[in-house]
Parts: C-alpha cells; sequence; structure tokens
C-alpha cells in the first residue's frame, strides 16, 4: 500500500487525480492539496509516511520542482511523479533534473494513472524518444566540453542512436555520465523502439532495461545537482573543500 | 671777430691734420698705376699713344680685335723690405705681365684669338722678393676679342695684405658670388623643373594639366644658371662669340620666361593682351640672337645695346602694368613678384647704363644678385600652394571619416531595423505556423466535437475520440517545435510514441521497421510539421477505419539520398479514387507542398500509404 499526495490547483483535477488513486487497492491518497504552501505544511509533518508525490508544476504560488526537491530533502525514500500536460521536452527534462522518476499525462485515463505509479514504485520509469535524444545530446555536450573533443550534440545523438552495442559506444571511459549501456538504451529509445523490442535486439529483459532507465533518472537527478555545484566553482561562487 | 678767425683757422688745421693722418695710413704704401704708354695693334696697324687707365678695348676699338703692349715705369721711395703684389682688376683677353723684364704671370695665347677668356677674374701677383728697386717698369702686353670686355683697369701695387684685401673683395663679388648665385638657380631650376614634371592638376576640366608657372620659372631659372656662371668659366665648351650668343640668348630668356612666370601669378594667362605679350616676348628672342651676332661677329655693339635697351622699356612698361594691378588689392604672391620685378627693372636699367652706355670697366652687374628675389618669390609661392594642398587633404580627410562614421551610424540603424524586421517576421511566421495548426487541428476538433454533441447523433465514444485527437494533435505540434528539422526517423519515433496509448487500445500489433537516416537538408520546420500531419492521417485512417490487426511503419534510405515512408496496414482497404475522405484530400495537398510523391494502394488484406521524399 503505497502513500500518495496529489498536489493540484485546479479542483476537478485534482479531485480526477485524487479519486484515481483511491480507487485503486494499491494505493492510499495520503492528502490532495492545491498550492504549494499547502503541500510544504503538509509535508513538513508528514513527509516520512509519504511514499509517492503526484504534482502538477504550475502551481499558483509556486513550481512544482520546489516540491520535489523540497521532499527529496524530508524523505529521500519518496518518489516523484509530475502531471504534465504535454509531457513536452523542457518542462520534463526540468523534472527529471530535479529528482522526478516520471511523468503523469493530464489526459490519462484513470486506470492507466494507478498504473504509471504502481509501475514506478515496481522500477519502471517512462521516457519518450525526444527526451532520450535531447538527455544524449545534453550530457554528451558537457562530456566533449570537458574534454574538449570536437564533437556537436547532434552528431553524438546520433551517433548514439545508431551505434548499437558498437565498441564505440563501450569506449565511454567511467568518468561518463551514462554508461555505454544506457547509452545504448537511450539510443534505441530515440529510434522509437520499444523496451520490449530493445530487450529483444540487446538480450535483455525488459525489467532490466526499465532499471536502466530508472537509474538514469537517478543519475541525471544526481548530475544536475552536481553540474550546478561544478558550474558554481568554475565561476567562483565557492571553494571546493581541500 | 679776431677770435672767431683765429678758432676757425685752428679747425681748419686740426682738421686737415687728422685727414692727412688718415690719408697717410689707409694709402700708406700702395700704390695706383693709371698712367701707360700703350702700343695698340689693330688690323696691321701700330700706333703709339699715352693713355689713362681703365683702357676699354671695346670702347676705344668698336667691332675690332686686337693686342697691344702698355709700359708702366714707376719709382719707389725705397726698395720695400716686406712682400709686395700686384693687383689687376681686370685685363686680357689673353695677357703676359712683366716687371723689370721678369714675365711674372701670363695667361692665355697671345696669337690666337677667340680662345679660353681670362679677363673676367680678378688677378692678384705676389712680387718676389727683390724683383723691385727704386726704378721699376711694368710692361703688361695684352691680345682682346670682340666685345669680349677686354683692356686693362687701373693696377694697384702694394703689400700683400693691403693689395690682397681689396682683391679678395672684389673677387667675393665677381666670382664667388656669381658661383652662390649659379648653384641657387640651377637647384631651384631643377627643382621647379621637377614640380612642374610631376605636379598634375587633375582639377581643372578632368585633363591632367601641367602647371606652366613652374615651366616659365623653371626656364628663367636655368638660363639665368647659364648666364651667371659665364662669369667664372673661363674655358666655355664654344669657342668666342658663339659663346656671347648663348650668354645673351640666356639672358633674353631669362627675361622673357620671368615675363610670363608673373603672367601666371597675376593670373592674366588668358587675357588677350598676354598673346601680343607673347609675340613680343618671342621676337625678342629671335633679337636677341642677332644682336648678339651683330655685335659679337660684325662688331656693332651698339645694336646689342639697342637690344638691352628694349628689354629694359618692356620690363619697364611691363612692371609698370604689374605692379599697378598688384597695388589694387592682388594677393601677397603678386605683390611680391611686383615688388622682384619693380627692383630687378631697376637694377637692369642701371647695369645697362653702366656696362653699355658709361665708361665703367672694371665694375660687375648686380643683376645676379637681384634676380635672386624671383626666387625666393617663387619658394613663397611653391609652399603657400602646398600647405593650402594639405589643408586640402586634411579637410577632405576629416570630412571623409565623418562621412564614413555617418554612414556606419546609418549601416547600423538599417541593420537594427533589419534585424527587427527579421525578428517580426520570424513572429509572424511563427503565429501563422500556430493559428494554422490551431485551425487545421485543435480548432476543427473542437468544433467537429461541438457539431457531435449538438446533433446529438454521436456516441460518446466518438466524441472522446474526436476531443483524444485533437490532444494529440496538440502534442504532436509541441513536439514538431523540438524536433530537428529533416530529421524523419525522431519524427517518426515521437509519432509513435504519442500514439502508443491508442495503439494499445485499438489492439493492434506494430512491426516498427524504421532506420535511421540523415537528416533530409531540404525539410524544413514547416515540410516537417507536414510530413507528421500526413504520417498521422495515414496512422488514423488505419486504426479508425481499416478494421486492422497488424500495422507496419517502415523507412528507408534510398539511393539518392532520399527517404522512403510506408505505412502498411492488413485491414479491409478501400477505393482510393471513390472514397472522398477529408483525410486523404489532405495527404495529398500537404505531399504537394512538400513535394514528395505519395502513393496509395489499397485492397482488402492490404493498404498501403508510400510517401517518397527525394
Amino acid at each position: 500500500m503505497w502513500r500518495v499526495l496529489v498536489v493540484e490547483d485546479d479542483p476537478e483535477m485534482r479531485e480526477f487525480f485524487s479519486s484515481s488513486v483511491s480507487r485503486c487497492a494499491e494505493l492510499q491518497l495520503a492528502a490532495s492539496v492545491g498550492t504549494l504552501a499547502q503541500a510544504r505544511a503538509w509535508l513538513d509533518a508528514n513527509a516520512s509516511t509519504l511514499d509517492v508525490l503526484l504534482t502538477d508544476l504550475g502551481l499558483p504560488d509556486g513550481s512544482g520542482l520546489d516540491l520535489i526537491r523540497h521532499v527529496a530533502g524530508l524523505n529521500p525514500a519518496c518518489e516523484s511523479l509530475v502531471i504534465s500536460m504535454f509531457g513536452d521536452e523542457a518542462n520534463v527534462l526540468a523534472s527529471i533534473e530535479a529528482g522526478a522518476l516520471g511523468y503523469i499525462h493530464k489526459d490519462s485515463t484513470p486506470g492507466d494513472i494507478a498504473q504509471t505509479i504502481l509501475d514506478m514504485r515496481a522500477g519502471e520509469s517512462p521516457i519518450s524518444p525526444m527526451i532520450a535524444r535531447r538527455v544524449l545530446m545534453k550530457y554528451r555536450a558537457d562530456q566533449s566540453y570537458k574534454e574538449n573533443r570536437p564533437v556537436t550534440p547532434f552528431e553524438y545523438a546520433q551517433a548514439a542512436m545508431n551505434n548499437v552495442a558498437s565498441d564505440d559506444a563501450r569506449k565511454s571511459g567511467p568518468g561518463s555520465v551514462l554508461s555505454p549501456r544506457e547509452q545504448e538504451v537511450l539510443g534505441l529509445i530515440a529510434r522509437g523502439f520499444s523496451y520490449a523490442e530493445i530487450a529483444r535486439l540487446q538480450n535483455l529483459t525488459v525489467h532490466t532495461i526499465q532499471t536502466h532507465i530508472k537509474n538514469l533518472y537517478a543519475k541525471l537527478s544526481v548530475h544536475s545537482k552536481s553540474e550546478a555545484v561544478f558550474e558554481a566553482t568554475r565561476m567562483g561562487l565557492f571553494k571546493p573543500h581541500d | 671777430m679776431i677770435d672767431i678767425a683765429r678758432w676757425r683757422y685752428v679747425l681748419r688745421l686740426a682738421f686737415g691734420l687728422v685727414l692727412a693722418c688718415l690719408g697717410w695710413l689707409v694709402q700708406a704704401q700702395t700704390t695706383e698705376l693709371r698712367e701707360a704708354t700703350a702700343t695698340v695693334t689693330v688690323q696691321g696697324q701700330t700706333t703709339q699713344q699715352r693713355v689713362s687707365l681703365p683702357y676699354h678695348w671695346d670702347r676705344q676699338h668698336p667691332g675690332l680685335a686686337g693686342e697691344a703692349m702698355f709700359e708702366l715705369p714707376f719709382n719707389l721711395q725705397a726698395v720695400p723690405s716686406e712682400l709686395y703684389a700686384l693687383y689687376l682688376p681686370r685685363l686680357g683677353n689673353a695677357y703676359e705681365v712683366w716687371l723689370n723684364g721678369v714675365l711674372i704671370q701670363h695667361n692665355g695665347d697671345l696669337k690666337q684669338g677667340n680662345g679660353p677668356d681670362f679677363a673676367k677674374a680678378p688677378r692678384l701677383i705676389e712680387i718676389s722678393p727683390g724683383l723691385l728697386s727704386t726704378r721699376n717698369l711694368l710692361r703688361i702686353h695684352i691680345r682682346t676679342d670682340v666685345g669680349r670686355r677686354g683692356g686693362l683697369a687701373p693696377l694697384s701695387l702694394g703689400p700683400v695684405d693691403e693689395v690682397s684685401t681689396q682683391y679678395l673683395y672684389d673677387y667675393h663679388w665677381r666670382i664667388t658670388g656669381s658661383l652662390v648665385m649659379a648653384i641657387g638657380s640651377l637647384l631651384i631650376g631643377l627643382v621647379v623643373l621637377g614640380l612642374w614634371a610631376t605636379q598634375l592638376d587633375m582639377s581643372a576640366s578632368g585633363h591632367a594639366r601641367r602647371d606652366p608657372l613652374y615651366l616659365y620659372a623653371a626656364l628663367a631659372q636655368l638660363s639665368w644658371t647659364l648666364n651667371v656662371s659665364d662669369a667664372f668659366i673661363e674655358s666655355p665648351i664654344l669657342a668666342w662669340p658663339w659663346w656671347g650668343v648663348v650668354s645673351i640668348f640666356a639672358t633674353a630668356m631669362w627675361s622673357s620666361n620671368i615675363a610670363l612666370f608673373c603672367v601666371e601669378v597675376a593670373g592674366w594667362r588668358t587675357w588677350p593682351a598676354v598673346i601680343w605679350l607673347r609675340r613680343w616676348l618671342w621676337m625678342l628672342l629671335l633679337a636677341s640672337v642677332a644682336a648678339a651676332v651683330a655685335a659679337l661677329w660684325y662688331g656693332h655693339p651698339q645694336v646689342l645695346t639697342l637690344l638691352y635697351a628694349m628689354l629694359g622699356l618692356t620690363f619697364l612698361v611691363f612692371a609698370g602694368v604689374f605692379i599697378w594691378k598688384a597695388a589694387r588689392g592682388s594677393p601677397l604672391a603678386h605683390r611680391l613678384v611686383a615688388f622682384a620685378a619693380l627692383l630687378n627693372t631697376g637694377v637692369g636699367l642701371r647695369d645697362v647704363y653702366s656696362f653699355r652706355i658709361s665708361q665703367t670697366y672694371g665694375g660687375n652687374t648686380w643683376l645676379r644678385y637681384s634676380s635672386m628675389l624671383f626666387g625666393l618669390t617663387l619658394f613663397y609661392i611653391v609652399i603657400t600652394r602646398f600647405r593650402a594642398v594639405s589643408r586640402q587633404a586634411h579637410d577632405l580627410s576629416v570630412n571623409l571619416a565623418l562621412r564614413v562614421a555617418q554612414k556606419e551610424q546609418e549601416l547600423v540603424q538599417a541593420y537594427q531595423r533589419m534585424e527587427l524586421l527579421a525578428r517580426e517576421q520570424e513572429r509572424t511566421g511563427e503565429r501563422t505556423r500556430i493559428l494554422r495548426d490551431m485551425h487545421d487541428g485543435v480548432g476543427s476538433h473542437i468544433s467537429t466535437a461541438i457539431r457531435q454533441l449538438e446533433s446529438g447523433r454521436a456516441s460518446s465514444g466518438e466524441v472522446l475520440h474526436t476531443l483524444r485527437d485533437s490532444l494529440d494533435q496538440l502534442k504532436l505540434s509541441i513536439d514538431a517545435m523540438n524536433l530537428p528539422a529533416g530529421d524523419i526517423t525522431s519524427l517518426l519515433a515521437n509519432l509513435r510514441y504519442r500514439l502508443e496509448p491508442r495503439m494499445k487500445a485499438s489492439d493492434i500489433a506494430l512491426c516498427w521497421d524504421v532506420d535511421l537516416l540523415e537528416p533530409l537538408a531540404r525539410l524544413d520546420d514547416k515540410a516537417m510539421r507536414h510530413l507528421q500531419f500526413m504520417v498521422f492521417e495515414a496512422l488514423s485512417n488505419a486504426m479508425q477505419h481499416a478494421q486492422a490487426r497488424t500495422l507496419r511503419i517502415e523507412l528507408h534510405g534510398t539511393s539518392k539520398g532520399g527517404a522512403q515512408l510506408l505505412v502498411v496496414d492488413d485491414g479491409c482497404g478501400f477505393e482510393p479514387e471513390q472514397v472522398k475522405r477529408r483525410g486523404l484530400s489532405s495527404l495529398r495537398e500537404r505531399a504537394k507542398a512538400i513535394d514528395a510523391r505519395l502513393q496509395i494502394t489499397s485492397a482488402p488484406g492490404q493498404t498501403v500509404v508510400e510517401i517518397m521524399l527525394d
């Protein structure tokens, strides 16, 4: 039984998500609130009991991204899902970097909503080809910046999409954010293959692929934090410890 | 009264004493020898007479050559103990000087005439000690050419120091001074000739034109060099009298060119009177040759005097007009030249009088020095011209810099306007695209849903389908903004992801056969959007109407670098030509818009929608 907090400013939507959660036998609605302040207050009191945070991004008094970070600080075991209207690149990537493990479309059916929450708790995270592509481009750009390799992110994404299990992909050292396997999986997702198809191509189980993706989510969120530290150090905002 | 007379007497006595002392001091030992016995031989006839020096041969024997022996006996009170010298201001053209039967100096050939001229320079002869006694005889033998200013000037005898002072004074005025003037004139002439050759005036009527002012000045200066240098060249390259002709011609050249130079300075070039002046000057030039030949060859010096008189008169009139004009507020250059012309005319007339009319023999022309004034005014003109030109250039460059800055600013403004326009255009394009998407997608779907609800005939499932379509279209529109242009693989992957829930719902198995293609350069954002619509439409049709069980999506590259896209279903099929579905016509329109070949083949069991992008 997973305890779920629903944060959504539109009452009808809130009601819809709340009931979708309530209706599922394996989920329990811990609370449903409409503002960032209310959610914070509730979390400050009850975060330790929470398993899932389901939050809208555009709240009347702030961003859902802050809430995701807030809950991660209070209870790292709590997993966050974002309610997104379009599942568009910019919002999804920002959510992942804030620490979210997935997103739910507003037009999903009640069954889909419950299933997505359960899937996430079971270790599954959804990722779209566009996001996969963007992640490949973004983290490759960071790496070529650090290694001074003249490879454009676009070229890299193309290469990752092309080189399924190639030697080239495996060459990435331990220092890179994405493991060769993760790069391969992302590349295939970017080309439109389903998890099942990728599993067949790579001789993996679907579960393994899902684990890869979830790990990727975690990495991206951690990476975005360390990246912030790295940038801050580079800009001389503070000195790293000796 | 007595007192006054006495004082007068004393004063007169003192004054006389002082004068006597001074006279003794100055002329203490230097003796001037003026009286001689001349034995003159002209045209084979020899005559002897007592003469008083100077003996100006050309005046005594106009137009004739000949020779003469002067005997000048003189006594000294005592044999001088110090070194004595004899100073001869002018003699020759060839000569021998004998003292007490000893030849103490000779120059030139006494037999052969018209050779080098040794009459030009003053001569100082130091007398060896022991040669002088209390009674002495000086014999001077000369030979003279026609019109070459031969003869004998009064001599001075005295201690070297005293005599050489006088000698050096004369030497500097006649020889050193002439040398300086000749070099100066030559330099000025060459520089100005260089200016004439290099300074092209482009402003006047577009033709490159040399300034005649420089040419006249250069010719004047060079002629003057020739004229003045005659004073120190004893052995000219031409024999007499031709060298004399050249020298006289040079004088005429100088004066004519000075006149023309003045005309240029005053800006009278186009005056009708100047045409006559030019003709007159040409005439004088020719006349100068004729007069020189007449005087030096045929022995009529008065013709040459007449020529000089005409030149002098010409310049007297010309300078008069010139000065009169200059006085009436002309530029400084004009006035300076006028002053030089006035001075030179005066000096020229003095020289003509002194050398052609009066009996002066040993003197020196002044014109050679005064003529330098023209050179100085010329310098003034050149300097002011260059100053004006450099100021013009400076003004021009400042002006140019200002204009460049202005143009730069205009360019920046134009660029900003263009940027603004481009941004505006971009915004308009974006707005148009969004509007079209809304119109074709969300708008049409919502209006369909409204009609469906209003008519009451549609089931809630159909309305729901319409609305879901609408939301899917909206998501695809948003995705299209992030799609890399020309990347069909990403386009299909994204489409599959978006339609995944529907596929699951409709229970259709999807076969994914999509190759990774290089982005097609010819597909821009707009074309990508069209292509997305087309594939969406094909998939939509297959899922909605075909009752298919499997759906295959294929993407392959063509050999020509294009792309082949296939949507294949195993549904019931339809007759493409007969079925008038709105979606199908939209497919054709969009295919046309992106220049793609669209082929739809349908039969029960297999419908193929093929989109070929070359």
